[in-house]
């Protein structure tokens, strides 16, 4: 019916694997990637993150093609720089999200490779998921999976974020939000999980937790092993991260 | 698109953007606006959006080799779509009724988007085809209409919207958009909702469904459709229209979102989780009567291969 | 618009047009002028494997000294690796022009930056992320730089070690390989250096990269037994001249098809 297209000799994209998560509770939001970047059956490094601090209140995750989401990255960060040298404040998570979507549909024809996910705090100290498509379209969400086994962790997340086909038990109903010391290991298990039946998922999982102000998760996450604080500034907000080792086989 | 002629045209769609990208250079990379409050809007720092186009001979087919999952089901770059949508004019206002569900090949990529895109309070534009075209021309659509209300102290009406927007898509023509949407609302005119796509269709009309599951939504839609609907039975039959469309069609489902246009605007009147329509109804809301919309349902106890639960117990020990 | 339900939210395709919307019909298949503009879509003379290891007292790097037309071994005293500045070295595999191409561009950015006299110096990991921002740049410009280029070096007391390539993708690992290498040398190298960056020897580096350009001689019909190793430590770059290792063929006798028998 349609006509194949013609095919370039110089193919500009590659996939270089790997798995991101993020969800988003009451008063927080858990970000996480593994560590592992590969192309075609090769492991190319162990370690090379996916998820970045923007600032204290949104982090960002990409998976796709590893260059252009360094690039992407790097040019958010950029455009975050700028704000804050105008504003003298950090800009909005809703407003990333905004800036994220033009900065990709300007590229509609050219697209990055890459799906974004946007975790963080919003104004109102909600925690807040924003996942992206390729050339922009955005949704705000409480929980996404992206990337090579999203297909693996995304219908577990359904089942144990939203509930869906789970029944209550008479007279109970499901909590609208779950607490950080659930949602902690849910994200550890999607990634052990993943790892065991993914070949492109491993080496190290890299979970960054974003707080709001006076959070109730905090002592809880303090007690951590490995626990690492990544806050710069005195808003209120609080970000760490907690690095994990998968399986490397 | 790969003509010599139109290789060194200098008219079509794919060299003025390269000629606006080319300008763009020789600028500073980035202009000063883009440095304070005035960064808004990504693209449209100098006035008119730029985009970056490949270079190569044929950027069109470069676009459909890495993103037409259709033609390749291999291809990488896999943008969500698959839709039932509609919206119909009657005497109450409009009614407009999506789906939300988002497919990237045969998985579901999503199924909570918002595919009604609040343009502005008394403007509703629906999402057919590319989620980010949609997304992002008719945001953009939102920022023309309100600099028309700044010029011209009044509304802008939807006529006219919708030819701002069926303009702006067919100066792309043959880029690879890809956008079915009515764009509804209410203007001195009375309710209005007009068709526009990517091709630079714009139709006005009473009636329109648009989306892979369209056809299965006409099919309720029509036989319901008068123009003295009461606003109950209205907002029902556009429930039930998606919920035939979600039931029937692969590419759409989830959930149904409901909006009723009135002369003061638009309203959101609700989400109904389209399984739970099929078996209970969508709940206690104006202008549903009766229980679930599932059509097993409506023939239990009618046919032999559908019993009554009572009587299937009963059968074996009758037999 | 095109309403077949499957369709939807696809790019149209301007070669089919069911309900003949679009007003041009005829559309040829191919463009014969679409030549018109000559790039580097595929390399002609080319390098093989790159390796390079984290060891003690910093980077260690070898490739052989082969540029290969095709099949045909077409030079055989070519260099592949390049110092820049004083602290690092890139090795590259891929298009050999476009190589010296980067190292023309590279050594312009270390005239640059010396006559600035600033007191400042482009170290390893300022040289990889300007390599890595050309290679993407063209990348994006559909004009690619054909190269795999592992750039290694050793300042102020830190190793460096990372790999680039024509799509600009980047990484770093204590063991990189590029081409061939990456499937036949890479676990290699991951065995014998992977935990043991800072306690490995210079002589026991050496045995180990030796080690692998003997395997990589072996099977990769693009190799040459004649390579050079660089060395990026505290005190420097330092190249050696070309050597060779040692191999044995003997083994081929008892394989028939491999050695000098016919049948």
């Amino acid at each position: 019916m349609s006509q194949q297209p013609t095919q370039q000799s110089f193919n500009p994209y590659t996939e270089n694997g790997g798995t991101i998560l993020a969800i988003a509770g009451a008063d927080f939001t858990v970000i996480a990637g593994d560590t592992r970047q590969s192309e075609g059956y090769s492991i190319q490094t162990r370690y090379a993150p996916k998820v970045f601090r923007l600032t204290d209140k949104a982090t960002l995750a990409v998976n796709g093609f590893a260059a252009d989401g360094n690039m992407f990255v790097k040019k958010v960060r950029q455009r975050l720089e700028w704000y804050r040298h105008a504003h003298a404040k950090d800009m909005p998570i809703r407003a990333i999200a905004r800036l994220i979507q033009t900065m990709l549909y300007a590229r509609r024809f050219f697209p990055y490779y890459v799906y974004n996910i946007l975790g963080g705090i919003e104004e109102d100290g909600t925690g807040a998921v924003y996942s992206f498509d390729p050339v922009g379209s955005y949704e705000r969400e409480a929980c996404r999976a992206a990337g090579a086994a999203q297909s693996l962790v995304q219908p577990f997340l359904d089942n144990q974020i939203y509930f869906k086909n789970q029944t209550a038990a008479p007279g109970a109903s499901f909590p609208k939000h779950l607490p950080l010391s659930t949602v902690l290991p849910l994200v550890i298990d999607s990634f052990t999980g993943a790892t065991e039946r993914h070949i492109e998922v491993g080496d190290g999982l890299e979970i960054y937790v974003v707080l709001a102000n006076n959070s109730s998760s905090l002592q809880s996450l303090l007690n951590m092993r490995g626990i690492q604080e990544l806050t710069a500034t005195n808003d209120g907000e609080r970000v760490f991260v907690i690095r994990k080792e998968l399986k490397r086989d | 698109m790969n003509t010599f002629v139109d290789r060194f045209s200098t008219t079509s769609a794919v060299s003025q953007l390269r000629r606006a990208q080319r300008l763009a250079e020789e600028e500073d990379d980035i202009s000063d606006v883009a440095w304070g409050s005035q960064a808004g809007f990504g693209n449209i720092m100098k006035g008119a959006p730029s985009f970056n186009v490949p270079d190569i001979p044929d950027p069109t087919s470069f676009l459909r080799l890495h993103t037409d999952d259709h033609a390749d089901p291999s291809c990488r770059i896999k943008i969500q779509h698959g839709t039932t949508t509609l919206a119909f004019r009657f005497q109450g206002g409009v009614i407009v009724a999506v789906d939300s569900r988002a497919t990237a090949g045969s998985y579901i990529a999503s199924g909570t988007v918002k595919k009604v895109i609040e343009i502005n309070p008394y403007l509703l534009g629906t999402m057919a085809g590319g989620a980010a075209d949609c997304q992002y021309w008719e945001t953009y659509l939102g920022m023309h209409c309100r600099l028309h209300e700044l010029r011209n102290r009044e509304r802008i009406s939807v006529s006219a919207a919708s030819k701002y927007l069926s303009n702006l898509v067919y100066s792309y023509k043959g880029m690879g958009l890809s956008m079915g949407t009515m764009i509804c609302g209410w203007d001195k005119t009375g309710p209005a909702v007009f068709y526009v796509d990517s091709d630079g269709t714009r139709l006005k009309g009473d009636l329109f469904s648009v989306g892979s599951g369209s056809t299965f939504a006409y099919g309720v839609l029509d036989q319901g459709y008068r123009w003295d609907l009461t606003d109950e039975e209205a907002q029902e039959l556009g429930r039930r229209s998606i919920y035939a469309a979600g039931h029937r069609d692969a590419f759409s489902g989830n959930t149904c979102n409901l909006y009723h246009v009135k002369e003061d605007g638009w309203k959101f009147i609700g989400n109904y989780d389209i399984s739970q329509m099929h078996y209970e109804g969508p709940g206690d809301v104006p202008g549903h009567v009766g229980g679930g919309f599932g059509y097993d349902l409506r023939v239990e106890g009618l046919t032999s291969a559908n019993p009554p639960p009572a009587a299937a117990e009963v059968a074996p020990v009758a037999a | 618009m095109d309403h077949f339900p499957t369709n939807w939210g696809r790019p149209r395709s301007e070669a089919f047009d069911a309900y003949g919307t679009y007003p041009i019909h005829q559309r040829p298949k191919t463009d014969s002028f679409s030549a018109g503009v000559q790039r580097t879509q595929q390399p002609i003379v080319t390098g093989t494997s790159v390796l390079a290891i984290k060891y003690k007292d910093g980077i260690m790097m070898a490739a052989d000294n082969l540029a290969s037309y095709g099949s045909l071994a077409r030079f055989k005293d070519i260099q592949r690796l390049h110092p820049v500045g004083n602290n690092t070295v890139i090795g590259a595999g891929g298009d050999m022009s476009d190589f010296q191409y980067i190292q023309t561009i590279l050594d312009e950015l270390i005239i640059d930056e010396f006559t600035a006299q600033d007191g400042h110096s482009l170290g390893p990991a300022e040289i990889h992320e300007y390599l890595a921002q050309v290679m993407y740049a063209r990348r994006t410009k559909m004009n690619p730089l054909w190269n795999s280029l592992l750039v290694g070096g050793f300042k102020d007391g830190k190793r460096f070690l990372a790999y680039v390539d024509l799509l600009g993708t980047t990484y770093t690992a204590s063991t990189l390989a590029t081409g061939f290498g990456g499937h036949l040398a890479q676990p290699l190298l991951r065995s014998a250096v992977e935990g043991k960056e800072d306690t490995l020897t210079e002589e026991e580096a050496l045995a180990i990269i030796e080690n692998s350009m003997r395997v990589l001689f072996y099977r990769d019909a693009r190799s040459l037994n004649k390579y050079q190793v660089a060395t990026i430590t505290e005190s420097g770059v330092k190249i050696s001249e070309s050597k060779s290792v040692e191999t044995s063929w003997s083994f081929a006798e008892g394989i028939r098809g491999y050695g000098a028998q016919v049948q």
